[in-house]
């Protein structure tokens, strides 16, 4: 077995120090040994998105990353969006019941979060692509779909566009 | 579902790099963008005693133009694949079918060098690889190979890649002016592998010239299947109604997929066939200059 | 909406109040419970479909350092009771289940052993070193396998496979076959899924040495029921079992029974007196969990010439799986009761049979009964496509109109306050059923084939107690609350449901406030912890909003009668008669004009609680209120669902143009919830009919464990719905709720099959089995294509 190794990581801008074997998951890390639970596990094979995270502003796996890789990297999660109050994803799923049992939510924010950085102005077919990496089982995606046309228009409009 | 335990290495190099992947030979594993190396290590269908981490060969992510060539290193993920500018000018079917794999998440994390030894006979990459005579870039302690991806593929998920060794860039020949391009894939779901996968390049025959048409499926065998069509399409006018249909069903024909429970082979032929006219006709669209 | 102006608080929008913290990361589900100390448990399965325990070796796990224990069945058989499944019901056979098999496996996934370990990780490492000998048996792996005279036994207890056989016939159906225009004879097969609740099953226990108590938290639908199960299991008094049930990433039917991982788990969490916790991993919850559907139908319907149906034939099979955590009729039962739905059929006859076989056990997903509805309107186009007759007219001439309702089926059922012409008519006239038809005409010329499917439900939604007597299942359809004001006049309430997702601090708060009068901001509704919550039934079919809702609506309304009496003795009142709380301040009718009396519900709160002595007569301190409600025998909803697609006959690959559904759910508590609720269901049912299926090979093997392979829906694949809204309250529940959430699901996969089944009708072709894959339908069509190429060389 391999010897458990003192990393520093990283996480919503703050520096933490953990102890990790090489094989832990970055989900596991980021939700027993720093108590970030809001990203989700829902399958460690990369398909459901529940545990998406942002690795230097993009969106990934937390699954499919060992914790022990993201020394030097700049790991965001769900718990830092609402820093200052909701943000406008957020705010529009709630408005628009984007969300059931909101198990998958967080790794929709955090995908959406990144896309509408990079595309403000999306069409809702591509929309439909870039939420087809997240898998909901409650919704039936329609109203995430209009709940990020929703934000994405209002944040726009706050870009002075 | 947890992988088994393995030691981590994270190389600065490219030499240290080697060493470590010489050193360990077959207990060892490269990883890079992780998205499909991840799942088989967290199902233990992988277990490697020693990961080595090319994340930080920094080097290896770019994309550079010559004259006649597209180098794209092999640490360069989809997005920046489908993406660049470059791609996009000088080898539009490679971003176009890069934009096609996985989802937007895994897209920004799978990389060039990673799909192509990761070799699912179905996936975008080589396919586009084999079509286009891509060489691959192999490099060893004892030095550099040049495989041209016709050869790099051996089987289903296995590579001509030796212990030691590992993928360092691919050179892409550029699309000669005037090529008409396509790419077409057929799966169940968005994001999916596909079922079946097919690009072809042409250029229309200038007056007395035969025309020049490339075309390589993937999904209807163990590695992607470049087809060599030139006696059949020897004095045929391209061009003409009904062509594409008549070179698809050949095509279809000319294939032997593989038959199982989940996708009998008629089914792959026939989606092999529409896959074929969609792309032909779509390919001699773009080389008329005509958006398809 | 047609809004129904006698409510202040039932029938508004609001947004959910829970969402706050699931959108910010700060939901509570059950991994993000820390419980110090607590072991992690990894369970070693079985890689064979049937195969005898000949030994377990595990002296190489429980030496490896981080490993606590290695437990096996003959463990747990000495901490545990075997469940017993007996009701008294006619062609049932009486079943057994041990905590963990002790002597044969009898499906690929089923649990062998347990290790108990530090981290979840070791526990796997451990795992994977447990040896298990097995002697492996033929597998059983269809009904027809199963019911094939020299088939392997999957349970050795039973005579046969046939582990629940039963008839029933009402009218004359022979009389009416011979009397017949046309036998019409159809087939469906609806394939074997999974629910895929996102966050998959898993609980962490803890025992109390001391006071001899076991705390278990799960994401639970029915926490009480539960709560009994897991005491009588461990041999342990109700009141030494806490069940916490906290936010559910879904359930979806999944997570109703007490499986036999999660007693396991709690059996090892006293005996090490050390908490325990287990998270089933995604290929775990795909393989082991519970499976559902997998059923065929055949009908026979004896027909008049314009297509009324005379009398009608069914026989049901089901392939149950392996284990029974559910009595096997369970499921089938309901198909059998209501298939007949909308439609006015007297004669009626049918043969139901289940199979054991040596798959996952089946259990209720989303509409147990979800084949139903496309049994029936798919016979209704089987008749239309033999006697060339519009579908829709065949529809129209056999539906029930409003008055022949109320309804007595033929099985005894009787439908009241349902709709079903009105939802068809609304629905037909907004998909603009004539000018599809011309298109389609014209699309068929340029070689495209589009199809329009109808489907028209009648849902089963809230089981009263007076259902499960006449089924002869032990158990209640009623749902119990509680409500309290508190001293400051906010309002506590609670009630027997375990939420997954349904919204229910926001809708149920919503009852509470229209029959106290406080706005529902000012209610909180508590579910899930059994020591603070009500003795209930939980969450299951669609019962939430009628047994639950009306248990707290109907509670609030008493807790109001006493805040009224109170008011009118502090305001010098006779009687509280004209009186009236709304929005937390106390009014009085004067001159046929509500007006304020400037006492608001925290007076009145103040009064009970802080200065008892000048309550009127008769009142005691304190307000606080409980309530039991046993709703009617069987609530129903209606709706019609149409759905235009398109097949590429190419690939077989099929597209959804168009959905639409028109539904009368009754009274809705919050028409936001309800929505996302309909979504939700057709969306679940189109992604089984279209994509999702569980697949066994011919050893037993399950081929569908991965994401990749068992295939659910993304938002590539699915389209926006468009839902017409009716509300026709039922008469006899409180507000006139009736439940809804479960009709989405049937709709889904009758209007899309009969859909395609439109489609394809030039290709005299017919789609009798899901998932729809283009696999499927290219066979479809390619057999056809060599049956026309045969004609035209003969």
């Amino acid at each position: 077995m391999s010897e458990a190794r003192l990393i520093s990581l990283t996480v919503n801008g703050e520096t933490r120090e953990t102890l990790v074997e090489p094989r832990r998951l970055l989900s596991d890390v980021l939700r027993e040994d720093f108590a970030l639970t809001g990203t989700h596990v829902g399958c460690e094979h990369g398909v459901c998105g529940a545990c998406t995270v942002l690795i230097d502003e993009k969106p990934a796996r937390a699954c499919l990353t060992y914790a022990i890789q993201m020394e030097g990297h700049e790991i965001t999660t769900i718990e830092a969006v609402s820093d200052a109050g909701l943000s406008p994803l957020q705010r529009a799923l709630h408005e628009e019941h984007g969300l059931q049992c909101g198990f998958c939510t967080p790794g929709i924010v955090m995908t959406f979060e990144a896309f509408l950085r990079d595309t403000p102005d999306p069409g809702e077919e591509e929309v439909r692509d870039v939420l087809s990496g997240n898998l909901c089982r409650c919704t039936g995606y329609q109203n995430i779909v209009s709940a990020v046309m929703k934000a994405a228009a209002e944040m726009r409009e706050a870009a002075g566009d | 579902m947890k992988p088994a335990s393995f030691d981590y290495h994270r190389p600065q190099t490219i030499e240290a790099a080697l060493d470590l992947l010489a050193r360990y030979g077959e207990a060892a594993k490269p990883i890079a963008g992780g998205q499909s190396l991840g799942p088989m290590l967290n199902m233990r269908l992988a277990r490697p005693e020693h990961l080595v981490d090319l994340n930080d060969l920094v080097e290896l992510d770019y994309v550079r133009e010559t004259d006649t060539e597209l180098e794209i290193g092999a640490l360069t993920r989809h997005h920046r694949v489908a993406n660049a500018v470059e791609v996009g000018r000088s080898h539009p079917l490679l971003a176009s079918a890069a934009s096609t794999i996985g989802h937007y998440p895994i897209r920004q994390r799978g990389t060039l060098g990673g799909s192509l030894v990761h070799a699912d006979p179905a996936a975008q990459l080589p396919l586009i690889a084999v079509l286009g005579n891509a060489k691959i870039i192999v490099r060893g302690q004892s030095g550099t190979r040049e495989i041209e991806a016709g050869d790099f593929f051996k089987s289903v998920m296995t590579v001509d890649l030796r212990y030691g060794e590992m993928v360092i860039a691919v050179r892409f020949p550029k699309l000669l002016p005037g090529t008409g391009w396509a790419f077409d894939m057929f799966s169940r779901r968005r994001g999916d592998f596909a079922i079946v996968a097919v690009a072809a390049t042409l250029r229309l025959g200038d007056e007395g010239h035969q025309p020049v048409i490339e075309m390589a499926l993937g999904g209807v065998d163990a590695v992607p299947l470049r087809l060599d069509l030139g006696d059949w399409f020897e004095n045929r006018d391209i061009t003409a109604a009904g062509w594409t249909r008549e070179a698809a069903a050949h095509v279809a024909a000319t294939i032997s997929p593989e038959d199982n429970k989940m996708v009998p082979a008629d089914f792959r032929r026939e989606i092999a066939d529409m896959l074929c006219e969609n792309v032909l006709t779509a390919a001699i669209a773009r080389a008329r200059g005509e958006t398809p | 909406m047609t809004e129904t102006s006698k409510f202040h608080y039932i029938g508004k929008p609001l947004p959910r109040k829970e969402d706050r913290r699931l959108v910010t990361g700060h939901g509570r589900y059950l991994d993000d419970i820390i419980v110090p100390g607590a072991l992690h448990a990894c369970f070693v399965r079985s890689p064979h479909a049937h195969a005898r325990i000949l030994g377990i070796s595990a002296e190489v796990a429980r030496e490896m350092t981080g490993v606590v224990g290695v437990f096996t069945g003959t463990d747990l058989a000495r901490w545990t009771n075997k469940l017993r499944l007996a009701p008294p019901i006619e062609g049932l056979h009486p079943t057994e289940i041990e905590t963990m098999p002790t002597d044969k496996v009898r499906f690929h996934g089923d649990p062998v052993a347990i290790v108990v370990a530090r981290d979840r990780y070791i526990a796997e490492d451990a795992a994977e070193c447990v040896a298990v000998d097995y002697d492996v048996l033929p597998p059983v792996t269809s009904i027809d396998t199963a019911f094939a005279p020299d088939a392997a036994l999957v349970d050795d207890s039973l005579p046969s496979n046939l582990v629940s056989h039963q008839t029933f016939s009402a009218g004359d159906v022979d009389a009416r076959r011979k009397e017949a225009h046309a036998v019409v004879e159809a087939s469906f097969y609806q394939h074997r899924q999974t629910h895929v609740p996102m966050e998959t099953r898993g609980c962490a226990v803890l025992w109390d040495p001391g006071r001899e108590h076991l705390t278990i938290h799960i994401g639970n639908q029915v926490p009480h029921p539960l709560r009994s199960q897991l005491a009588g299991r461990l041999n342990l008094s109700e009141s030494q079992v806490t069940v916490m049930s906290p936010d559910v990433g879904g359930g979806f039917g999944q997570k109703i029974a007490l499986y036999r991982e999660e007693l396991a788990i709690a059996a090892l969490a006293r005996h090490l007196k050390r908490p325990v916790r287990w998270r089933e991993d995604r290929a775990e919850n795909l393989m082991s969990a519970s499976h559902a559907r997998e059923n065929l139908c055949r009908t026979r319907a004896s027909v008049t010439e314009n297509g009324r149906i005379l009398g009608l034939e069914l026989e049901l099979a089901e392939d149950f799986g392996a284990y029974c955590f559910y009595p096997a009729n369970y499921m089938s039962r309901v198909v059998a009761m209501i298939v007949t739905g909308p439609y006015r059929i007297q004669d009626y006859a049918f043969e139901m049979k289940v199979a054991l076989t040596n798959k996952c056990g089946n259990g209720p997903m989303r509409a147990p009964m979800a084949i139903t509805s496309w049994v029936m309107d798919g016979t209704i186009d089987a008749i239309a496509r033999q006697l060339d007759l519009d579908p829709l007219e065949v529809r129209r001439i056999n539906m029930l109109r409003p008055a022949d309702l109320p309804y007595r089926m033929a099985t005894g059922e009787v439908l009241e306050d349902i709709t079903p012409s009105e939802t068809l008519e609304s629905a037909v006239n907004a998909i603009d059923y004539e000018a599809f038809r011309k298109r389609q005409r014209a699309l068929r010329d340029q070689g495209r084939y589009v199809g329009l499917g109808l489907c028209t439900v009648v849902e089963s939604t809230t089981y009263g107690s007076a259902f499960y007597k006449s089924a002869g299942i032990p158990g209640s359809g009623h749902e119990a609350a509680w409500v309290r004001i508190e001293p400051s006049g906010t309002v506590n309430a609670s009630v027997g449901l375990g939420g997954t997702g349904q919204g229910y601090e926001t809708a149920l708060s919503q009852t509470v406030a229209e029959g106290l009068g406080v706005d529902p901001s000012e209610v909180k509704i508590l579910t899930g912890n059994t020591d603070v919550a009500p003795y209930g039934m939980g969450s299951r079919g669609a019962r939430g909003g009628t047994a639950g809702g009306g248990a707290l609506f109907l509670c609030a309304r008493k807790a109001r009668g006493q805040v009224l009496q109170i008011a009118a003795n502090k305001l010098g009142l006779n009687t509280s008669d004209d009186m009236r709380l709304l929005d937390g301040q106390v009014e009085r009718l004067i001159n046929g004009e509500w007006t304020a009396t400037g006492l608001t519900l925290a007076d009145v709160a103040r009064n009970a609680y802080l200065d008892p002595t000048s309550l009127p007569e008769g009142i005691t301190p304190g307000l606080d209120f409980s309530l039991t409600y046993d709703p009617p025998p069987m609530t129903y909803s209606n709706s019609t669902h149409a759905c235009e697609v398109e097949v590429d006959v190419r690939t077989g690959a099929l597209t959804i143009l168009r959905y639409l559904v028109s539904e009368d759910c009754g009274t809705v508590i919050n028409p936001v919830v309800v929505r996302g609720q309909q979504q939700g269901a057709i969306a679940m049912g189109l992604s089984g009919a279209l994509l999702e299926e569980v697949i066994y090979d011919e050893t037993g093997q399950n081929l569908t464990a991965t994401f990749a392979d068992y295939m659910v829906a993304t938002a590539c694949e699915l389209p926006n719905f468009e839902i017409l809204h009716h509300h026709t309250p039922n008469s006899r529940t409180p507000a006139g709720i009736k439940g809804m959430a479960e009709g989405g699901v049937m709709g889904a996969i009758g209007a899309v099959t009969n859909a395609v089944n439109d489609a394809l009708a030039p290709f005299g072709t017919v789609a009798d089995r899901q998932p729809l894959s283009p696999q499927y339908l290219r066979s479809l069509l390619r057999d056809r294509g060599a049956a026309a190429r045969q004609n035209e060389q003969e």
